[in-house]
C-alpha cells in the first residue's frame, strides 16, 4: 500500500495523477496532479466553470477519468468496490435529492449504508454515529420531521449530518455552505476544521477537501490552498503563500487588495473600488 | 452547536418510525412501524374479501362453510368453492400480488409515480405477440401465456437496451417505454383489424385482462415463479432504499447504481409479464396499489409487501364485482380495476396529495 | 445581435424546408397509391379537370384523404406541442389529458347504443368526448392546493384514461356488434373519408389553432418556471386554459375525423423543436408543418408496403415514428 507524499512530505492517501475529465467531448481538468494532504483541511477555490467541483467529483469516483487516474491508498479508485470506497470516503454533491417525505433522521441514517449488511441493518455503532453526527451539525431537534419541510439551511445541515454520519477518514464537500447565513456558514466551517484537527489522544484529525465560492472564507479556514483555472491547477500550498494580489489577478481577473485578516491573521481579499456614479455636472 | 468538550448525556437516534427487530444474536432488522401495522391490516382485509369471494356467486356459500372448504374438510359446497371460485380466487390474488411488487419496482426506477409496466412497453408487447398469435390461428389457452411473457419481456428489454447510454436515465427510459408502448399499442390494434370477428372478440377480452376459465393449471406457473422468485423480492425490497436518492449521492453511498436498477427493473418486468401472461394485461392494478400503498404507510419508499398485499385486495375484490355487478353476464376483470382504483386516485389527487414525480416539476 | 441574424434566418430557411417537404408529400399523397399516377397527371386532373379514371381517383378518394391529412397532422402536432407546453412534460401528448380515450368512449357508446355508424355521425360524438375528458381531468387536477400543476394533470390524466377504458372494454366484451365495427375505427386512418369530414372539422381547426397561437408566449414564458413566467406578467392560469382548450379543440378535431393516431402528437413537438429551437413563435409553426408531412407520408408508406392491402397511417406513424424518437431521445440529454 503506497502513500504519496505531498510537497511538504505530509502523507496523502488520496491523490491524483494527471487526472484529465471531459464531458462529452469538452475536456474540463487537463493533466491535473494532486495529493491531497491528510489530517487537514484542503480548499479548491476558483472561477465559474474552472473544473473545481469537476474535479472533486473525481476525486470521490462519481466521474471517471479520461486520462491519468486518482489514487486511494495506492491502487486506482477503479479497482475498488465502490462500497469500499464509501467506508473510506463520504461525498456530498452540490445538489442532492432526498426521497419524498423523508425524515431527517431516516435521511441521516442512510450515511450508515457502507456500513451494514443485510442481516444487520442497525448496529450500536451506526446509533452513535447518527446521533453524534446530528448533534454536531444542531438537526438533533428536527429529527422526526419531514425534510421537504425545512428550510433550505437546516436541509443543508441534514445533509452534512448524513455525510457525517458516514465516519470516514476522508470528507469531500462540495460547496456545503450554500443556503446558509452567514452564521451558519461559520459554524459549518469551524465543524469542518473541528473534524481535521487531530484527537485529544493525538490521532489524526480527518481529511477534508472542500470546494468553496467565498475566496476569504477559504483562506481562513483551508490549511491547504488549492487555486484552480480553466482546468489546471494555478497554485497550491498555505493560504499565506499562495493568496496574493497577483494570485487574484490571476485566475479572478480581479483587482484586490490582499491584507491581514484582523482576526485570524489569514488573508483578507478586499476588491478594489466599487464603481460610483459619476458626480452630477452644474446642469442637472 | 452543542460543544464539543465533554460528552453530554445523549437520547439515542433511529430512524424516525422504525423499530429494530433483534433476530438471532447478530441480526437486526429495521422495521417501519407504521408499514407493519398497514401490512397487518391488508392481510386482515384480503383474508375478508378472500372470504367474502368464496361466499358470494349465484348460490350463497356461508362464510362457515366456505372456510371448511378451504381447509380441506368435507362439504357439502365442496364443487363450488373448491373447484369452480377457489382456484379463480387464488390466480387473481397471484396477480394482483405480482402486479403490486412490479409495479412498486417500477415506480422507483423510473422515480415518476406515473410508471407502472405499460409505460416501459411491457403489456403492449405482450399484448402484441399474443393477439398476433390469435390472429394469426394459434389459439391455444396452454401456449398463449408463454408467449405473453416473451411479448412483454422481450419488449423491455428492447426498451431497456435503447434506453441505456452509460447508465439509466429515468426520464429517457420512459419516453422510450412510452414510444415503444404506443407503437406495440398500433400494431396489436391492426391485428384486430385482420382476423376475423370471433378471434377479435377473442382477442379483445384477454386484452381487457379477465380470470374467467382461469384455474389451478393458471394458477401454477404464476405460483412457481413468485416462490422462486422471493429471495429476489427480498432483495429488492431492500435494494429499493438504496436508488431513491440522486446518482450522485447514492453512489458516494456505495450504490452499484447500475446493476441494482437492472435488477429491479428485471424483476419488475418478469413478474409483470408472467402476470400478463395469466390474466391479461390488468395493469392498472400495478399503477395503483404502490401509490395507495405508500400514501397508508407514508414511508420514503415504496414498500412491496403493501403493494402486493394491496394489489390482492383490488384484484380479488374487483373479480367479485366482475362476476356479480351484471349478473348473469360476467364483466373482465380488468374493467373494474379501473373502476375501482381510479376513483380513488382522482380523489387522492383532489385532496392534494398529487405527489412530487422524482425529476419533473 | 450579430449572433441574431444567422439564428434568424436559420429558422426562416429550415420553415422554408419544411413547408418544400410538406408540398412534396402533398403530391406523394395525389400521385402514389394502389393506382400509380404521374405527378404532371395529378397537377392536370387538379387544375383542369377531366374525366379520366386517374382523375376521378384523385378528386374523389386521394384529395379528400390528402386534405384530411392535412388538417389532422397539423392539428394533432400543434395539440401535442401546447400540451407538453402547459405541462413542462416532454412526454404529454393528446393522450395525457385523457382526450383521445374520450372521443374513443363516445364513439364506441354512439356505435353501440346511439345507432350511428358512420364516420360523418362520429364526428360530433368524438368531439363532445374529448371535450368532456379533458374537463373533467383539468376539473380534477386543479382542485386543491397548487392549482393545476404538471404532475397532477398528468396523475388526473391516467385516471380518466384507466375510467374511460374501462368503460370502452365494458361496452365491447358486452354489445358483440360494437366490436367489431370500432375495432376498424380505433386503429386511425385517413382513408375513406369523404370530404364532408373535412367540411365538419376545418371551423374546429381554425379556433382551435387561433387560441393555441395567442398563448405561444405564454408557452416560452411557462418554459422558464411558473414563477418567472408570472414575474414577466403572464397570467399563468388563463395560458393553460386558453391552450388547454386549444388543444381539446384540435385534437377532437383530429380524432374525430380520423380516429386516435398515435405518436403525431407526441413527436413533432421534440423534431420541431430539435429543427428551429423553443421559441414557440416558430415551434408551432413548424409543428404545424412537420405534422402533416409526418402523417401523410406515413400514410404514402401504408399504402405500398404490402399491396394489395393498405396499413392505416394510425399505425405506420408508430411505426416510423419511433426509431426517430428513440435517436432523438438518444442523441440528446432528454431534460427531466
Amino acid at each position: 500500500m503506497t502513500t504519496t507524499r505531498t510537497e511538504n512530505g505530509a502523507t496523502s492517501r488520496l491523490a491524483a495523477h494527471s487526472l484529465t475529465l471531459a464531458y462529452d467531448d469538452r475536456t474540463v481538468v487537463h493533466e491535473l496532479d494532486l495529493a491531497v494532504p491528510d489530517g487537514c483541511v484542503t480548499v479548491i477555490v476558483g472561477p465559474n466553470a474552472c473544473g473545481k467541483s469537476t474535479t472533486l467529483r473525481a476525486l470521490g469516483r462519481l466521474l471517471k477519468p479520461a486520462g491519468g487516474s486518482v489514487l486511494l491508498d495506492g491502487t486506482e479508485l477503479s479497482r475498488i468496490p465502490t462500497r469500499t470506497i464509501a467506508q473510506s470516503v463520504g461525498l456530498l454533491p452540490q445538489t442532492p435529492v432526498a426521497p419524498e417525505a423523508i425524515t431527517v433522521s431516516d435521511l441521516v441514517a442512510r450515511g450508515r449504508q457502507p456500513h451494514q449488511r443485510w442481516w444487520q441493518q442497525w448496529s450500536d455503532e451506526d446509533e452513535r454515529a447518527v446521533t453524534e453526527a446530528m448533534e454536531r451539525t444542531d438537526v438533533t431537534a428536527l429529527g422526526d420531521r419531514p425534510v421537504d419541510e425545512l428550510s433550505g439551511g437546516q436541509r443543508q445541515r441534514v445533509w452534512i449530518a448524513m455525510a457525517l454520519a458516514q465516519d470516514t477518514d476522508l470528507l469531500l464537500l462540495d460547496e456545503p455552505t450554500t443556503y446558509l447565513d452567514i452564521a451558519h456558514q461559520v459554524e459549518v466551517l469551524d465543524l469542518v476544521r473541528r473534524l481535521a484537527a487531530p484527537a485529544a489522544d493525538g490521532t489524526r484529525g480527518r481529511t477534508v477537501v472542500t470546494v468553496l465560492h467565498d475566496l476569504n472564507q477559504a483562506a481562513r479556514y483551508a490549511d491547504h490552498l488549492v487555486a484552480m483555472k480553466e482546468g489546471r491547477i494555478v497554485a497550491e500550498g498555505r493560504p499565506g503563500d499562495v493568496v496574493t494580489a497577483g494570485l487574484v489577478r490571476e485566475v479572478f481577473g480581479l483587482e484586490a487588495v490582499v491584507v491581514p485578516d484582523p482576526v485570524t491573521g489569514s488573508p483578507l481579499v478586499v476588491p478594489g473600488a466599487p464603481w460610483a456614479p459619476a458626480p452630477a455636472g452644474p446642469t442637472g | 452547536m452543542s460543544a464539543d468538550t465533554a460528552a453530554p448525556v445523549r437520547t439515542p437516534v433511529r430512524p424516525a418510525g422504525y423499530r429494530v427487530v433483534r433476530v438471532g444474536k447478530r441480526g437486526r432488522f429495521l422495521v417501519h412501524r407504521r408499514a407493519g401495522l398497514v401490512a397487518a391490516a391488508l392481510t386482515v382485509v384480503l383474508a375478508a374479501v378472500c372470504v367474502a369471494y368464496l361466499c358470494v356467486g349465484e348460490s350463497f356459500v356461508a362464510p362457515a362453510e366456505a372456510v371448511r372448504v378451504v381447509l380441506g374438510q368435507p362439504s357439502p359446497d365442496e364443487l363450488v368453492v373448491g373447484t369452480l371460485r377457489l382456484p379463480r380466487m387464488v390466480v387473481g390474488l397471484l396477480v394482483g400480488t405480482a402486479f403490486g411488487i412490479a409495479g412498486a419496482l417500477i415506480q422507483t426506477v423510473a422515480r415518476n409515480p406515473l410508471a407502472s409496466p405499460d409505460i416501459i412497453g411491457i403489456s403492449q408487447g405482450a399484448s402484441a405477440l399474443t393477439v398476433g398469435a390469435m390472429t394469426f390461428g394459434l389459439t391455444s389457452y396452454t401456449v398463449l401465456p408463454y408467449l405473453s411473457v416473451v411479448g412483454g419481456v422481450a419488449a423491455a428489454g428492447l426498451v431497456y437496451a435503447f434506453a441505456w447510454r452509460g447508465g439509466l436515465h429515468a426520464t429517457r427510459f420512459v419516453l422510450i417505454g412510452i414510444g415503444f408502448a404506443i407503437a406495440l399499442r398500433s400494431v396489436t390494434t391492426l391485428f384486430l383489424t385482420k382476423g376475423d370477428y370471433l378471434v377479435a372478440q377473442q382477442a379483445q377480452i384477454w386484452m381487457t385482462g379477465s380470470l374467467n376459465g382461469r384455474g389451478w393449471d393458471e394458477a401454477a406457473p404464476i405460483g412457481w415463479a413468485l416462490l422462486v422468485l422471493l429471495p429476489a423480492v427480498l432483495w429488492a425490497a431492500r435494494a429499493q432504499r438504496t436508488v431513491s436518492m440522486d446518482d450522485d449521492t447514492a453512489t458516494a453511498l456505495g450504490v452499484r447504481l447500475g446493476r441494482v436498477r437492472l435488477g429491479l427493473v428485471a424483476l419488475g418486468v418478469v413478474l409483470a409479464s408472467v402476470a400478463t401472461g395469466t390474466a391479461g394485461p390488468v395493469d392498472f392494478v400495478a399503477l395503483l396499489a404502490p401509490q395507495i400503498a405508500r400514501r397508508m404507510t407514508r414511508t420514503a419508499q415504496i414498500p412491496l409487501l403493501c403493494s402486493a398485499l394491496l394489489g390482492a385486495v383490488i384484484v380479488v375484490f374487483a373479480d367479485l364485482l366482475a362476476r356479480r355487478l351484471f349478473s348473469p353476464t360476467e364483466l373482465p376483470v380488468g374493467v373494474l380495476t379501473a373502476a375501482v382504483g381510479a376513483p380513488y386516485l382522482i380523489w387522492l389527487i383532489i385532496r392534494g396529495h398529487g405527489g412530487r414525480a422524482g425529476g419533473n416539476a | 445581435m450579430a449572433a441574431a441574424a444567422p439564428r434568424l434566418s436559420r429558422r426562416a430557411l429550415a420553415t422554408a424546408a419544411a413547408v418544400v417537404a410538406l408540398l412534396l408529400s402533398v403530391l406523394l399523397s395525389l400521385a402514389v397509391g394502389a393506382r400509380s399516377i404521374a405527378p404532371s397527371a395529378v397537377l392536370d386532373a387538379l387544375l383542369h379537370g377531366g374525366h379520366s379514371d386517374a382523375a376521378e381517383v384523385i378528386r374523389q378518394m386521394r384529395v379528400p384523404r390528402t386534405v384530411i391529412g392535412l388538417m389532422v397532422g397539423a392539428a394533432l402536432a400543434l395539440a401535442g406541442t401546447v400540451l407538453q407546453g402547459i405541462t413542462r412534460n416532454p412526454i404529454a401528448d393528446p393522450g395525457i389529458l385523457g382526450i383521445s380515450q374520450g372521443a374513443s368512449v363516445a364513439v364506441v357508446l354512439a356505435i353501440a347504443y346511439a345507432g350511428i355508424h358512420t364516420l360523418t355521425g362520429y364526428v360530433w360524438f368524438a368531439f363532445g368526448g374529448a371535450a368532456v375528458a379533458s374537463v373533467a381531468v383539468y376539473a380534477i387536477a386543479s382542485r386543491g392546493r397548487g392549482g393545476a400543476t404538471p404532475v397532477k394533470l398528468a396523475l388526473g390524466g391516467a385516471a380518466i384514461n384507466a375510467l374511460l377504458v374501462s368503460v370502452t372494454m365494458a361496452v365491447l366484451t358486452t354489445k358483440a356488434s360494437a366490436l367489431d365495427e370500432f375495432r376498424f375505427w380505433q386503429v386511425g386512418s385517413i382513408a375513406g373519408r369523404e370530404a364532408q369530414v373535412a367540411q365538419q372539422i376545418w371551423p374546429f381547426l381554425l379556433i382551435g389553432t387561433v387560441l393555441v397561437v395567442s398563448v405561444a408566449r405564454g408557452l416560452d414564458a411557462l418554459a422558464l418556471g411558473e414563477d418567472v413566467a408570472k414575474g414577466l406578467g403572464q397570467n399563468v392560469a388563463a395560458v393553460r386554459i386558453v391552450g388547454g382548450i386549444g388543444a381539446t379543440v384540435l385534437t377532437g378535431a383530429g380524432v374525430a375525423a380520423a380516429g386516435p393516431i398515435a405518436f403525431v402528437g407526441l413527436a413533432v413537438p421534440h423534431i420541431a423543436r430539435a429543427i428551429v429551437g423553443s421559441d414557440h413563435r416558430w415551434v408551432l409553426p413548424m409543428a404545424a408543418l412537420v405534422g402533416p408531412v409526418m402523417l401523410l407520408v406515413s400514410d404514402v408508406v401504408g399504402r405500398v408496403l404490402f399491396p394489395p392491402g393498405e396499413v392505416p397511417a394510425g399505425v405506420m406513424t408508430a411505426l416510423i415514428g419511433v426509431p426517430f424518437l428513440v435517436t432523438l431521445v438518444r442523441r440528446k440529454a432528454v431534460p427531466a
